[in-house]
């Protein structure tokens, strides 16, 4: 069975041989591993299950002085966070879309390196991701305390905000359907460390129904729902489910109990991420880092869990406790066997 | 329903016009601006922050209320100044060095201005020296310091070891807080409080300062 097939396994609720991974690093942290690996490619060291395709971030200008610009024409000062950056500026500073327009969703860049990554690695589970996929794109363009505030000043914008994001997504997803993938990763934050940033409430109202239109285009080609969305977003997994989710990550231990979810939602959602990015990782020791993957990978053994630390790992974290993980996961038997 | 209530419905409701017509109404009701200010204004942003901490409002409910008390704020404040009521404390705020993200250092400071204090704001990536250059200028009862990343908090330390070795540390409270932060983390540091949320961030300054 190659990782595509132990993915495909595991989404729909059957028993793997083994927990598959797909773990995430930021440069800084990459910097390390691709050092204790060379001159293996750490694709290769790592074995992640999950081949990403399409661009999660998007594709930068660069305008000097540390800062680019993204195809929606957003400036980003990547002085300090090298890997996303923070958002200068402001495209819509008032509450419409007047003159602007949105880029190309058929762009070349999204999709031109698709059939060479899958002829390397087509034994993986191919996702095409669509990062800031709505929320996000829409508060990187408006601002994200004008954004909130413009669900009570301007709801119509907002509505109309929204649909102008997923209707670029769409067309983006259906060009991307016409390649050999298996799911979508949709990107948006939504949460804080407790609770929801704009509450269930205004959530089910803007972001609700458009996500539904979205994930509604890839269940119709047959491809699976993968979302990734930071913070305490537990309460909206019904919703989700509902509407089509099949797989959630970060799975952040520090805002949600990954346990008892884990139980709760088995044969419903299958979860992506676990290990603690906020404490174990920059904080613990070898030792931690071991108990807590051993405890995340039984968790797991009967099925819909894909093993992950619960964010692109950082800059602070040291070497050994990112070698811990990676050991524990790759030496598990059924893996060893394969 | 008296026109406070009317001031404090209007600041919880998010009514920014509201606000400051009330404002004005009671004002010309020969309402004291100190009595308009604690029981409109603070008295409205601590229900605001009680909401939260109940999960009955969420961040756009606490800016737009912070938006209306801010406006009937600025109608209250020469008034104030001119009657001599002074704030309650004055804090400084900032993210950390190395951390731009500030929506949560903003929420904490609107939170603050809320309960009382004048909030100076030293925004994003701010450096030791620069609180310490903040502290000397400015002479706060409190410091505030703000990060997201576990990447960045260790500056919450360098900010209080560099007051301690400008002789500022016994002058000032310091409160730390961010997601990845924790009251054992405010300890290690050597701050005075940690604060999980903008509400309770308000109520532990309070505490702080009378400390």
């Amino acid at each position: 069975m190659n990782k595509r097939e132990v993915i495909y396994t595991v989404l729909n609720g059957q028993t793997p041989a083994y927990i598959p991974w797909s773990c995430g690093f930021t440069k800084e942290a990459k910097a390390k591993l691709e050092e204790h690996f060379k001159p293996l490619d750490l694709e290769e060291a790592l074995q992640n299950h999950i081949l990403k395709l399409g661009s999660d971030i998007g594709f930068f200008t660069d305008l000097g002085q540390e800062h680019v610009q993204d195809v929606f024409g957003v400036v980003w000062d990547r002085s300090i966070d090298k890997d996303i950056g923070n958002v200068s500026g402001c495209v819509l500073p008032e509450p419409t879309l007047g003159d602007y327009s949105f880029p190309d969703p058929l762009d070349q860049r999204f999709f031109a390196d698709i059939p060479a990554k899958i002829e390397r690695y087509g034994e993986r589970f191919r996702v095409f991701q669509i990062g800031f996929s709505l929320y996000e794109r829409a508060w990187t363009l408006r601002g994200m305390q004008n954004l909130l505030m413009d669900y009570y000043d301007h709801p119509d914008f907002v509505h109309g905000l929204l649909e102008a994001v997923a209707d670029y997504n769409i067309a983006q997803i259906q060009e991307a359907m016409k390649y050999d993938i298996d799911a979508v990763y949709f990107g948006d934050d939504w949460g804080q460390q407790h609770g929801l940033q704009m509450g269930p409430r205004l959530w089910r109202q803007f972001i609700y129904p458009v996500l539904k239109r979205m994930y509604a285009v890839v269940h119709g080609a047959g491809k699976f729902v993968f979302i990734h969305s930071c913070g305490d977003v537990d309460e909206l997994f019904d919703d989700l489910i509902g509407i089509g989710l099949n797989c959630f990550n970060p799975f952040q231990p520090e805002v949600m109990d990954v346990a008892s979810l884990t139980e709760r939602y088995r044969g419903r959602l299958t979860f992506h991420g676990g290990l603690s990015t906020q404490r174990t990782l920059p904080f613990g020791t070898v030792e931690d880092v071991r108990m807590e993957t051993q405890r995340l990978l039984k968790m797991g053994a009967p099925g819909r869990y894909i093993f992950a630390p619960a964010h692109d790992v950082e800059g602070d974290v040291p070497l050994e406790n990112m070698l811990a993980f990676i050991e524990l996961l790759q030496n598990q038997p059924g893996f060893r066997e394969q | 329903m008296t026109i406070l209530d009317d001031v404090r419905k209007s600041v919880i409701e998010g009514d920014l016009n509201a606000t400051q017509d009330k404002v004005n109404q009671a004002l010309a009701d020969k309402i004291s601006p100190e009595s308009v200010l604690k029981e409109g204004l603070i008295s409205a942003m601590s229900e605001v922050g009680r909401m939260f901490e109940n999960g009955e409002f969420y961040v756009p409910e606490m800016l737009i209320s912070a938006r209306a008390m801010k406006g009937g704020l600025a109608i209250l404040r020469p008034l104030l100044a001119s009657a001599n009521i002074k704030p309650i404390g004055k804090v400084i705020i900032g993210t950390v060095q190395g951390d731009l993200h500030d929506i949560g250092k903003n929420l904490v400071g609107m939170m603050l201005e809320g309960a009382g204090f004048e909030v100076i704001d030293l925004g994003v990536d701010v450096s030791p020296e620069k609180y310490v250059a903040a502290v000397l200028e400015h002479h706060p009862d409190l410091v505030c310091c703000s990060a997201l990343l576990t990447t960045t908090m260790p500056r919450m330390k360098d900010i209080v070891q560099a007051l301690r070795a400008a002789s500022l540390r016994e002058a000032v409270k310091v409160m730390i807080g961010g997601a990845p932060v924790t009251e054992q983390y405010a300890v290690e540091t050597g701050a005075d409080g940690f604060a999980p949320d903008a509400a309770s961030a308000a109520q532990r300054a309070r505490q702080l300062i009378q400390a």
